[in-house]
């Protein structure tokens, strides 16, 4: 298991050991069942066509199995010919529900989704169709191998959010309103502390919490919604959701400001450009080094489509998710983030594809407690532990004695390592964590630590106590088998060791999910029942007024919780009364 | 008021005058237009937040106020006068022929005042063409709005169409006595015109007033009105299926009401109580009568639906809106006009047109006041009430009352322009009081009793 082996797979060398491990087992030759097997991954990434590996292995399976029924080159040319023919048909009728804009294209991929798995004919044609390969792919297979991988439908950006990590410290806010140069009160990001009768759950983890028992709190940015009803109702396709990743984005050029999305929204995420806003077009992209209306401006998107930062005059906004980001147009490495997860401390905030298994949210409500500690240990680099380590004795004490790390911090790396199959494979913030206690394990298994054995993990409290019948230690390492019984790491018990130091949240929830929404953001936490009611922010919560953000203009302004204080300014012979 | 048999200088004597208090009317109703369309212009200057807005959730305001509310009311009015007048077409109703023109005019006025307060409210009103119809063929699948847009679209052409058809007839016959300053407006409204067309169109008018009794509860102010709220599972105060039957009763009253004003403005000014008989007056109050009864009981099934075991976003919302002391004097007023219109047919000595009108007022302004604190409740008691600043608030401010007024100036004006171009008695009223049953104008200004022998309610 180490980070930089040469395993293909994903779910690394030992998983690859094990599949070879099985062809040798069977009649047929292992080299070719590896090397086909490589290839394949090669496939799934794109590198290679699925035509041409056909192609490649064609004579070799003729040869080892006696037949061949996987498609070969001209099988596949056939196929497309079919496709092109079958355009008459089905794909043309489906393609009547285009319209001229995008955005129906993503629902016509769903039809014809379901039409690819009973024909098996669209996913091939939208396999040369650039950057679609892995989808079409994934979605071919999808019937007959691992369902959950990508699951066919492209990127969704979405987040998980831990509530329970949440401390109200508002910094997401703050982040937010600076990236995008929001008016004062245009919380794209909302974050508040509530009081809900109807729930007694509170955490009693070590992590969840920094100071015992803590509020509740709901952050809420737009929930980006599969079914956004914003869009539904929206009388010009403004609002929209953009075919390649799932955001639900407003095009500020064809919004008329009817203002039907933010009454059709059940979670109150939108926000009217009443007025003028405080910051020009010409300041957002002089902040960014380019000129209004081009890419990299921090308001145009990779389609030409001004869709990111504040609105102007008259038309809605609302949170976007970073597409400035998304883009690239930040540099690669902002890609797959956000304004407001960056700036969370508590990491409060995961955001990345909700249809990838692997990635930051989805792993993260997958396994909470894993996640929370994930971002909790912060293990000494390897150069340290191995400068450290230098002469001192191989056992967990001494371990501890030498260098700077503590013994839960160890326990808790150890446990991690248990219960994660592909540490360090994945791609995401996650990966960073799980690549450092990686190196560090590395490093302290060099020194001569066997986390594998019964004995070492039993000092970690993550096993039992060896039975000591003297007779030579159990120092099996899993997979290949020693004599006698073999000791393989309890999933379960480093389970219990990472819930007891990270807790588990109370619910895994997304919001107001009866109205249909279906959302892309999990939340992790208490779930705000009916009766939930908004309070002042207490212990480590902030007050937004005592708060403050830079905009491009070089001032900063402060935050504003109730954005009508700020409206009722302009407001031409405010009554002081209310209707209600 | 002598016994008078009404003649076609009748119904042209306001084309052939012009009085002080016309004049003196069209310059206060040209001065609120006036003063709404600087306050407008200011609108469009400053941006939406002239007005008492604010984004519902965590913005502590309502999103849709006064523009909205009054959008939907002057819809009511236009489209409740238009059933009045295809009803008076369609199943013989001859009595109220007099004023039928009056209403498809209140449908044409009250349709041009909710499509200016369509432009008010937006935020790029000139972005309406561009926006709206470049992605027509796409939202009509799903926006209320769009349906909303189209209907309001057909049933304009229809009512224009219906008036241009029955107004070549009487501008023919009428011609010589017409003003020739017009004469190009006329000429236009004749083009072409034979007498062959009259049986054809009146087939046409007939046909046309079919379509709008059917399409208006189905598609109009049954229809895709309320839809606008009705569909919205997330704002409790506005969902569900009686919207749509609330709202054609709060359209049919508030039309009734405002052909009552009509009616009553021009047998004053004209002298027509020979044409505009209190016949007229006591079967429109009785209709009113009718449809108050209809809306309160709608309001009840609202009511009790909302109170009783309602789920809790839905209670909060009834319970609030029930609670409103605004809400209570809306239903109030409405309660009082039925128990007065009730209250008449049991002793007809009750009546006077002076009460009528009185009743019309308070009615109007009861629908008024209902549709602008539906809009708002609406925001004031979501689904998700989480927020803090949720109810928000909101009062209108003064450019959004002076639109009240503008717009009200607007259809005002719209009755005292085209009064002075066309007749606005039609002159097949004129021939109908006169021909076949010309008695009955000989008891139309005897008080009370005649119509409690026949009771309006017949169709």
């Amino acid at each position: 298991m180490s980070a930089d082996d040469d395993s293909f797979h994903p779910l690394g060398e030992e998983w690859e050991n094990d599949l070879e491990g099985m062809l040798d087992d069977t009649e047929y030759d292992t080299d070719l069942g590896m090397e086909m097997a490589e290839d394949a991954m090669r496939v799934t990434r794109g590198e290679l066509s699925e035509a041409e590996f056909h192609e490649k292995y064609h004579d070799d399976v003729m040869e080892e199995f006696g037949e061949d029924q996987r498609p070969t080159k001209e099988a596949y040319e056939k196929a497309q010919k079919a496709q092109e023919e079958a355009k008459g048909t089905v794909s043309k009728m489906l393609s009547k529900f285009e319209g001229d804009g995008e955005e129906p294209r993503r629902d016509v991929m769903k039809k014809m989704g379901a039409g690819a798995a009973a024909v098996g004919l669209g996913a091939w044609g939208t396999v040369d169709d650039g950057g679609q390969e892995e989808e079409a792919l994934a979605a071919a297979e999808g019937g007959e191998e691992e369902p959950g991988f990508g699951e066919g439908e492209g990127v969704q950006w979405g987040m998980a959010i831990d509530l329970e990590r949440c401390d109200g410290c508002l910094s997401c806010v703050t982040a937010c309103s600076s990236e995008n140069n929001l008016d004062q009160g245009v919380n794209w990001m909302y974050v508040l502390q509530y009081e809900d009768s109807s729930s007694s759950n509170a955490t009693n983890s070590q992590v969840s919490r920094g100071a015992g028992r803590a509020p509740n709190r709901l952050v809420r940015p737009c929930q980006h919604c599969t079914d956004a009803p914003c869009e539904k109702v929206c009388p010009t396709t403004a609002r929209h959701t953009r075919d390649q990743d799932g955001l639900v984005l407003t095009d500020y050029d064809v919004c008329i400001g009817c203002r039907y999305c933010q009454v059709a929204c059940p979670y109150g995420v939108n926000y009217f450009q009443w007025d003028e806003p405080d910051i020009s077009t010409e300041q957002i992209a002089e902040q960014h080094d380019a000129e209004p209306g081009e890419e990299g401006d921090h308001m145009t998107d990779d389609r030409g489509r001004w869709v990111d930062s504040r609105a102007p005059r008259g038309t809605m906004s609302k949170c976007t998710m970073c597409p400035s980001r998304q883009d690239g147009h930040k540099g690669e490495e902002m890609v797959g983030t956000t304004a407001c997860e960056d700036a969370c401390p508590p990491d409060a905030i995961q955001f990345g594809n909700m249809h990838d298994e692997t990635s930051d949210p989805i792993r993260y409500a997958e396994n909470p407690a894993r996640a929370r500690t994930l971002a909790r240990v912060n293990p000494p680099s390897a150069s340290d532990l191995e400068e450290s380590l230098s002469g001192a004795g191989t056992d967990v004490d001494s371990v501890i004695e030498a260098t700077d790390l503590e013994q839960e911090d160890l326990e808790l790396m150890v446990a991690i390592d248990i219960v994660t199959d592909d540490l360090a494979e994945t791609d995401g913030d996650h990966a960073r964590y799980e690549q450092n206690i990686q190196d560090a394990l590395d490093a302290l298994s060099e020194h001569g630590l066997d986390f594998q054995s019964q004995e070492v993990l039993a000092q970690l409290n993550l096993a039992d106590e060896p039975e000591s019948s003297g007779d030579g230690e159990n120092g099996g390492n899993g997979g290949n088998g020693g004599d006698g019984e073999e000791f393989e790491p309890d999933q379960q018990q480093a389970q219990v060791r990472l819930e007891q130091f990270a807790g588990t949240p109370t619910s895994n929830f997304r919001l107001l999910e009866d109205q249909g929404t279906n959302p892309n953001i999990i939340y992790l936490g208490n779930e705000p029942g009916p009766d939930a009611e908004q309070v002042e922010p207490t212990g480590t919560g902030a007050n937004y007024e005592d708060l403050s953000y830079a905009r491009a203009d070089g001032e900063s302004a402060s935050l504003v919780d109730n954005r009508k204080e700020v409206l009722d300014e302009g407001t031409v012979g405010d009554a002081g009364v209310r209707l209600g | 008021m002598s016994t008078k048999t009404p003649t076609e200088a009748d119904i042209l004597r306001p084309i052939q005058n012009v009085s002080k208090g016309y004049l003196a009317l069209f310059a206060l109703c040209a001065l609120a237009l006036g003063a709404f369309l600087v306050g407008w212009a200011y609108q469009l200057q400053q941006g939406l937040i002239v007005t008492g807005l604010g984004d519902w959730g965590s913005g502590g305001g309502v999103t849709w106020g006064m523009y909205i509310g009054a959008f939907i009311w002057w819809v009511g009015i236009a489209h409740g006068g238009i059933i009045l007048s295809a009803a008076v077409r369609l199943l013989g109703m001859e009595r109220y022929m007099p004023v039928a023109r009056m209403a498809e005019l209140m449908t044409i006025a009250g349709l041009s005042a909710a499509g200016f307060y369509i432009l008010v409210h937006m935020g790029r009103p000139d972005r309406m063409v561009t926006s709206v119809l470049g992605h027509y063929h796409i939202t009509v699948n799903n926006s209320p709005l769009v349906w909303d847009v189209t209907v309001i679209t057909a049933y304009f052409v229809l009512t224009a169409t219906y008036l241009a058809l029955t107004i070549r007839y009487d501008v023919v016959r009428l011609r010589d006595q017409l003003p020739d300053r017009f004469n190009p407006i006329y000429k236009v409204l004749t083009l072409g015109y034979s007498e062959e067309e009259d049986e054809v169109v009146e087939r046409m008018v007939w046909w046309l007033a079919l379509a709008v009794i059917i399409m208006a509860p189905l598609l109009l102010h049954g229809g895709v009105i309320p839809w606008l709220f009705a569909l919205l599972p997330s704002m409790p105060a506005w969902e569900g299926g009686i919207q749509g039957p609330t709202f054609l009763s709060i359209a049919l009253m508030s039309a009734i009401s405002g052909i009552t004003l009509a009616a009553y403005g021009f047998r004053r000014a004209y002298d027509w109580d020979h044409i505009i008989t209190d016949d007229i007056f006591r079967g429109l109050l009785l209709w009113l009568g009718f449809f108050c009864m209809l809306f309160l009981w709608f309001q009840l099934q609202f009511a009790v639906n909302g109170l009783f075991k309602a789920p809790i976003a839905r209670a909060e919302a009834t319970q609030a809106k029930v609670g409103s002391p605004i809400y209570r004097v809306a239903i109030g007023m409405i309660g009082l006009s039925l128990a007065y219109i009730f209250a008449t047919i049991i002793r007809p000595a009750l009546f006077s047109k002076k009460r009528a009108l009185i009743v019309s007022v308070a009615v109007l302004a009861a629908t008024f006041t209902e549709k602008l604190l539906f809009v708002v409740e609406g925001f004031l008691h979501p689904v998700f009430t989480l927020y803090e600043a949720t109810p928000g608030e909101y009062f209108p401010s003064a450019i959004e009352w002076m639109s009240l007024a503008g717009t009200i100036g607007l259809v005002v004006l719209v009755f005292l322009t085209v009064s002075k171009v066309v007749p606005i008695v039609e002159l097949h009223a004129i021939e109908h009081l006169r021909g076949g049953h010309g008695h009955s104008h000989e008891h139309e200004h005897e008080p009370v009793e005649e119509s409690t022998k026949k009771p309006e309610v017949e169709a």
